[in-house]
């Protein structure tokens, strides 16, 4: 037996894997390809406070090696969320992570205040890095103090466990992740999707409706990597890895790169029954590798930092959450 | 929350043949590994090859024939989806994830007769629609064969895919191609204004249509101008087929039954859609 539950903070899964926001919809209407027991949490589609009918046409424009979305936040905002989705998605046995949008510091701090009244939303999930909204050039995704400002307003608003999903497109993303921890995150997202652009020369065309969109799937793996990575060593909050991963391989080497939690995202659109197999095979590689526990393999990468850590815990210092030190 | 099809799953089969058909056409052959209850027509798959030579993003595909576990798949190739399956050796994994979508609706024997339009590999969802309606739908009266009747337009004859199959199943068809190489020389639809014209197909009829987007816009707004019950047979880009990634929204008519949101997501709220349910003008 492999014990594959993980701490993400306050809360417990049953398992590192996630869906990643916009890419499993809310989850429960996918229990026909994955059960959501199978999984450690579900997070919701971007939910913002208004309505937004999305973006125009085309919306997603497959690469050579990865996808372009631009889908601009469709949703039907919180009011339809709470009253339609939420009664629905609070059925599924696992941890239920609302994913907030906003285009305003007041809109986080609103969006989080809602939410903070749902018994069954678990945690909230910070969207600071739509790349599809106000053409990605939202301050909060790429200005420390600004996403600081976000996570602060989102922090006194509720007391639920708040997640800050980061965007790659950014010089130093270490930056990003202290200012969102010393707000008051709990955890860390990273990362969203880098920003990208594909040409049809013979038309003159873009790819996208709105010209440029986010660069998803297995290409952005190493860069996602990386991204978590830096993530890990600069803050204590546990961080979630998110970019590429369609293996259990993949998984574990988010883990290893020091995260405690993982997102499957664009190869849920490829396989919708991909996160249950993908628990089943992290299980069955475990096993074979005969690692007993997954939370060992966290934050393990021989990268030099081992020795930082353990000067850290030999000084009393409270050992990152989800971080175990071996 | 629009939710995939609850008899929808993730499928493997292997390939059983390709053949190919027309000037750049194949009917792909996939056994599936378990067998699928009887599949609505116009309902589609997402399909990839899970040897790693499909592109990351599988393609939706209307399913053509049904035989036991073996499903025929229309496939007219134009890119690196399309050229990995049609390329596929028998015995080659592919990933099926479906059966997707609504498909037609009951086509009932009561009321006007039945006309079909295809353009091109819009033919995809008709084979077992004709097989189907001819059957009896949804525990309704089988649709008698003088009451259907299938016009099939192209470019050019040899983009006519499987004429002489779709010919044995007994209903009346009429080609008509860009180029006057087969049948009527204009479009599928002036093929019908002649048609009707001449008394061989009834002033009042009903229509379902798949083919090209102008194709399809043009039967819109016959749908509305005659005040016809048309559905139309929608492709777009899929990210999914499952109503997850939001990428394939078509906009709705404000005043129809889709109104209350600005898009419907082809994928888990079509592909068929009742012509007065949607826009198609302005779509590229």
């Amino acid at each position: 037996m492999v014990e594959l539950s993980v701490r993400l903070g306050a809360l417990e899964l049953r398992n590192p894997v996630m869906t990643a926001s916009g890419t499993y919809g809310h989850g429960l209407e996918m229990c026909h390809f994955t059960p959501p027991e199978l999984l450690g949490a579900l997070v919701s589609k971007t939910v913002t406070l208004a309505p937004r009918p999305g973006n125009p046409t085309p919306r997603i424009c497959e690469t050579q090696l990865g996808l372009l979305n631009s889908i601009g936040l469709e949703n039907k905002g919180i009011e339809s969320y709470l009253e339609h989705t939420l009664p629905e998605v609070e059925k599924a046995d696992t941890v239920i992570v609302t994913n907030a949008g906003g285009e305003s510091i007041e809109e986080y701090r609103e969006m989080a205040r809602i939410l903070d009244g749902q018994g069954a939303v678990d945690a909230i999930e910070l969207n600071l890095s739509c790349p599809n909204i106000q053409g990605g050039a939202l301050p909060f995704s790429t200005d420390p103090a600004k996403a600081a400002e976000v996570v602060a307003a989102a922090r006194e608003a509720t007391s639920k466990p708040l997640f800050a999903k980061l965007s790659p497109n950014v010089a130093h993303i270490a930056r990003m992740a202290r200012a969102v921890e010393e707000a008051g995150a709990d955890a860390i997202t990273a990362v969203n999707t880098l920003l990208g652009l594909s040409v049809d020369w013979r038309r003159r065309k873009p790819g996208l409706g709105t010209v440029h969109g986010g660069y998803s799937g297995p290409a952005i793996k190493p860069v996602a990597l990386h991204c978590a990575w830096a993530c890990a060593r600069a803050v204590e909050i546990p961080v979630i890895g998110c970019g590429g991963i369609s293996t259990a391989e993949d998984a574990l080497e988010f883990l290893v790169a020091g995260c405690a939690a993982v997102q499957l995202g664009t190869a849920c659109f490829a396989d919708p029954a991909l996160p249950g197999r993908l628990v089943a095979e992290l299980h069955e590689l475990l096993r074979r590798e005969g690692i007993a526990s997954v939370g060992d393999l966290i934050g393990t990468l021989r990268d030099g930092r081992e020795e930082n850590l353990e000067a850290r815990s030999g000084n009393g210092e409270e050992r990152p959450k989800g971080i175990p030190v071996r | 929350m629009p939710a995939p099809p609850s008899d929808a799953r993730a499928h493997l089969g292997r390939v059983l043949g390709v053949e190919t058909c027309g000037a750049d056409g194949a009917i792909l052959t996939v056994r599936t590994i378990s067998e699928l209850a009887p599949i609505r027509a116009s309902r589609f798959f997402m399909l990839g090859r899970t040897d790693g030579v499909s592109p990351l993003i599988p393609r939706p595909f209307s399913i053509y024939r049904q035989r036991g576990r073996d499903l025929d798949f229309l496939i007219k190739i134009t890119g690196r989806g399309t050229r990995a399956l049609a390329g596929a050796a028998s015995g080659t994994e592919i990933r099926l994830t479906g059966p997707l979508g609504n498909g037609w609706p009951t086509l009932e024997a009561d009321g006007a007769p039945w006309v079909f339009l295809a353009g091109g590999v819009g033919s995809a969802p008709f084979y077992l629609a004709i097989e189907q309606a001819l059957a009896g739908m949804d525990g309704r009266g089988p649709v008698p064969r003088k009451h259907i009747s299938f016009l099939f337009g192209a470019a050019q004859a040899d983009h006519l895919y499987d004429l002489e199959a779709l010919g044995d199943l007994g209903v009346s068809i009429h080609t008509a191609t860009d180029d006057g190489s087969s049948g009527f020389h204009g479009t599928v639809l002036g093929l019908l204004d002649r048609l009707q014209g001449e008394g061989t197909i009834a002033q009042s009829i009903r229509i379902c249509a798949c083919g090209p987007e102008p194709m399809l816009r043009a039967v819109e707004e016959l749908a509305r101008a005659r005040d016809v019950e048309a559905y139309l047979s929608l492709e777009t880009l899929m990210g999914c087929g499952v109503g997850i990634c939001n990428g394939c929204p078509v906009p709705t008519r404000p005043e129809g039954p889709l109104g209350e949101w600005p898009n419907a997501k082809c994928c888990v709220e079509g592909p068929v859609f009742a012509a007065d349910a949607i826009t198609l003008a302005g779509v590229e």
